[in-house]
């Protein structure tokens, strides 16, 4: 082990690693678009459907259990099979990785929902306001928190399982893990699972800084 | 091995059922101490590895099949990745025994070896292999790497032997398993021996279904594959010739520990070697990959026709 | 894409060996990240200082893709079980040392205290007072863990074992989409099963909990 983190260093410094098209700089920017966009996409979905459930306390028994149903989906049995159906594109990992995030990010967006004092809510209509109101202007900002962990917790997920890409033939930090497994270059793999770990710890920082940034007015 | 044993006990590890388990099987942590000096016996049963590919699966089961109608305990453990995992894997223990390829295996323990002749080639693994692994006798049935192109590409750059690659330096994109970058049979051999350089190497799979899609899409210009895979036919793919003989020949081998090799062994797998040829190696494959027939019950219809089993 | 009927009745044994072998390799792991997870959570929850390292520990293993893991420990248990186990087990733990850690946390302090007052040893008020009140919380992260690790077994089939993993690897091979679909539809069904099968265990060992209800 000793010797693998030795190795790791002048791996990590090698000039020749980080440029070219099989390169550490972008690996990275491939790794870090797979992460966003299907984060994005996954946001796009489970973001509206937990505040709608939220909201309106409707459906929320079968949105938690499938979202229990979609934390046991296995992300390699669906990136074959979206391949199968659909042959060789970027189509498979993004349904993969999206199907992962929603799940964290529909299940907080609705707990945060749901820790909303009822007296809140019941003050906010008293006082004329409409049921969108009432959610975007009361709830959603109320539920901020608990719906920033999810994402949170669903990025996280998601730079470490972009990691699949690799296994068809996509480029991203899962390159260095597959070709070292192939390889059987033990050192490749550590740079590319520190690099994995490295950016989604990064990613995480920057998002806990931003929601600081947005809560700088509230107190606790 | 000692932590190996301690953690098998702590994790209660069962043997790891496959899913073309070709025979009852035994667990892969069992009987693996007792280097017996001498012939080795395998009474314990014979844990059989394969390689990431369709036709690595057919051997192992061909291997288990015979061994299994010559009274030896077999299990063979499907998809367990590549020679370079796969070798250490043996000598580790974890295996007993492999179907592998001549030159293949030989430029993988040297890569700087000369022998192209079958005859030397065996001595020369004899003397590469490390201690307390060894090669039985090569069978009939051959499976080469190729260096294939489609048609169109043969014609618009006037390619028809490795050697011609070089014209087109720095401007074709090759696509082969990840471990192909690495090795002698593979972008590193093609360097030294012709001279050439690829654009970018593309990591794809052993003669499977990225390398080929790739090859078909046009998404590479040169793929690595297998002789023996039928669809190389099937397209009208255009194989590459090697005039300076970068790549050796690749009869099947049993890679096997010296703890396992016994007479019962050796003869049944001899007597394999001598009765399977390539055209039959090649239809098994077939009948796997298109037919989506078991490799088990593929390997035990064939050693069974065959007088084998 | 179409189903293969036929492939799945002449592969019953083989899909029944594999959801078995699946299974046992999410719950060793689960059964494993307990341990620990209970034994780490003793100490980040007696010394404080602790807590924060132990936890930003799990949490940094849980940002590393399962499959270097699995890699990674190759040269220390090979291409066996233990590699799979071991691997999963490191998945478990940010669920599961977290919610251990909340777990002991929820326990009320003058609960402690009057044990304590009633001379009972400290080990004996951990084991018969502190975690079954923090059970609730435990099995919450159990079933979390459980379902995660079953979705993650198939990972390890790029090293020869993953459970259904198997089932993809294959039909990925020979473009074959009926053990992959067999192998989805049962890795979830595991899941479900799985959790409800801990639903339950749950509702006997906290009877306290229904008489409560």
């Amino acid at each position: 082990m000793y010797e693998l983190f030795k190795h790791l260093g002048g791996w990590l410094t090698s000039g020749a690693q980080w440029s070219g098209s099989d390169g550490i700089t972008h690996r990275l920017a491939e790794h870090l678009q797979y992460s966003l966009v299907a984060t994005l996409i996954a946001a796009a979905i489970g973001l509206p459907l937990g505040l709608l459930i939220g909201h309106t306390g409707k459906g929320a028994f079968l949105a938690i259990n499938l979202a229990s149903f979609g934390r046991a989906l296995p992300t390699v049995g669906l990136v074959v099979l979206v391949f199968l159906a659909g042959g060789l594109s970027m189509l498979p990992v993004y349904v993969a990785l999206v199907a992962l995030a929603v799940p964290a990010i529909v299940t907080n967006t609705y707990a945060g929902m749901t820790a909303v004092d009822p007296d809140v809510k019941d003050a906010a209509r008293g006082q004329g306001m409409r049921g969108h109101q009432v959610l975007f202007q009361v709830e959603l900002p109320l539920a901020l928190p608990l719906i920033m962990t999810g994402l949170r917790l669903a990025l996280i997920q998601v730079v470490a399982t972009a990691t699949i890409a690799a296994y068809v033939s996509f480029g991203g930090l899962g390159r260095y893990v597959f070709d070292g497994l192939a390889q059987r270059d033990l050192v490749q793999v550590l740079g590319g699972a520190v690099l994995v770990a490295v950016v989604a710890v990064v990613l995480d920082l920057l998002l806990s800084t931003l929601q600081r940034f947005l809560f700088r007015h509230r107190t606790a | 091995m000692n932590r190996r044993t301690l953690l098998g006990g702590l994790f209660a590890a069962a043997s790891v059922p496959a899913l073309s388990a070709c025979a009852s099987g035994i667990t892969s942590l069992e009987n693996q101490g007792g280097t017996a000096s001498g012939g080795g016996s395998s009474k314990g049963g014979v844990t059989i590895g394969t390689a990431n590919f369709t036709e690595n699966q057919v051997l192992g089961c061909l291997y288990a099949a015979v061994l299994t109608a010559a009274g030896v305990k077999t299990n063979v453990r499907p998809n367990l990745g590549t020679r370079e995992i796969l070798i250490p894997a043996i000598k580790g223990g974890d295996i007993d025994l492999l179907p592998e390829y001549q030159g293949a295996l030989l430029h993988y323990l040297d890569p700087k070896a000369t022998a192209t002749e079958e005859g030397e080639m065996q001595n020369a693994l004899a003397v590469a292999l490390p201690a307390g692994l060894q090669v039985l006798p090569y069978g009939m049935a051959e499976d080469s790497d190729a260096f294939v192109v489609t048609r169109e590409t043969a014609k618009k750059y006037g390619l028809t032997s490795l050697a011609d690659l070089k014209k087109q330096n720095g401007r074709l994109v090759i696509g082969a398993a990840p471990e192909v970058k690495k090795r002698q049979v593979g972008v590193v051999g093609l360097k030294d021996v012709y001279r050439v350089e690829f654009k970018e190497f593309k990591s794809l799979d052993s003669s499977g279904p990225l390398v080929k899609g790739a090859l078909k899409k046009g998404d590479v210009d040169v793929a690595n594959l297998f002789t023996t895979d039928t669809d190389i036919q099937a397209n009208d793919w255009v194989v590459l010739t090697d005039p300076e003989n970068l790549i050796p020949g690749q009869h099947v081998v049993p890679l096997i520990a010296d703890r396992k090799a016994d007479s019962t062994v050796r003869k049944a797998l001899a007597r394999l070697g001598n009765v399977l040829t390539t055209a039959q190696l090649t239809e098994l494959n077939r009948q796997v990959d298109k037919d989506k027939k078991d490799p088990e019950d593929v390997a035990n219809a064939y050693a069974r026709q065959h007088g084998l089993a | 894409m179409t189903i293969d009927w036929s492939w799945i009745g002449d592969h019953t044994y083989d899909l029944t060996t594999l959801t078995v072998s699946h299974l046992q390799a999410a719950l060793s792991a689960v059964l494993f990240g307990v341990l620990i997870s209970l034994a780490l959570a003793v100490v980040a929850h007696r010394i404080r200082p602790l807590r924060g390292f132990l936890l930003g520990i799990s949490n940094v293993l849980f940002t590393i893709p399962s499959i270097a893991i699995f890699v990674l420990l190759l040269p220390v248990s090979g291409l066996t079980r233990t590699t799979t186990v071991i691997g999963l087990t490191v998945y478990t733990l940010v669920v599961l040392l977290r919610n251990t850690v909340e777990g002991l946390d929820s326990v009320p302090a003058k609960t402690r205290e009057a044990a304590k007052a009633m001379g009972t040893r400290p080990l004996r008020t951990l084991l018969t007072v502190e975690f079954p009140l923090a059970l609730p919380v435990i099995m919450a992260g159990v079933r979390i863990a459980t379902v995660m690790s079953i979705s993650l077994v198939s990972v390890a089939t790029y090293i020869g074992d993953g459970g259904l993993g198997q089932l993809f690897t294959d039909g990925f091979q020979r473009n074959f989409p009926t053990p992959v679909i067999a192998g989805v539809v049962l890795t979830i069904l595991l899941a479900v099963v799985a959790d409800a099968a801990l639903v339950a265990v749950q509702y006997v060992l906290t009877p306290w909990r229904r008489r409560r209800a």
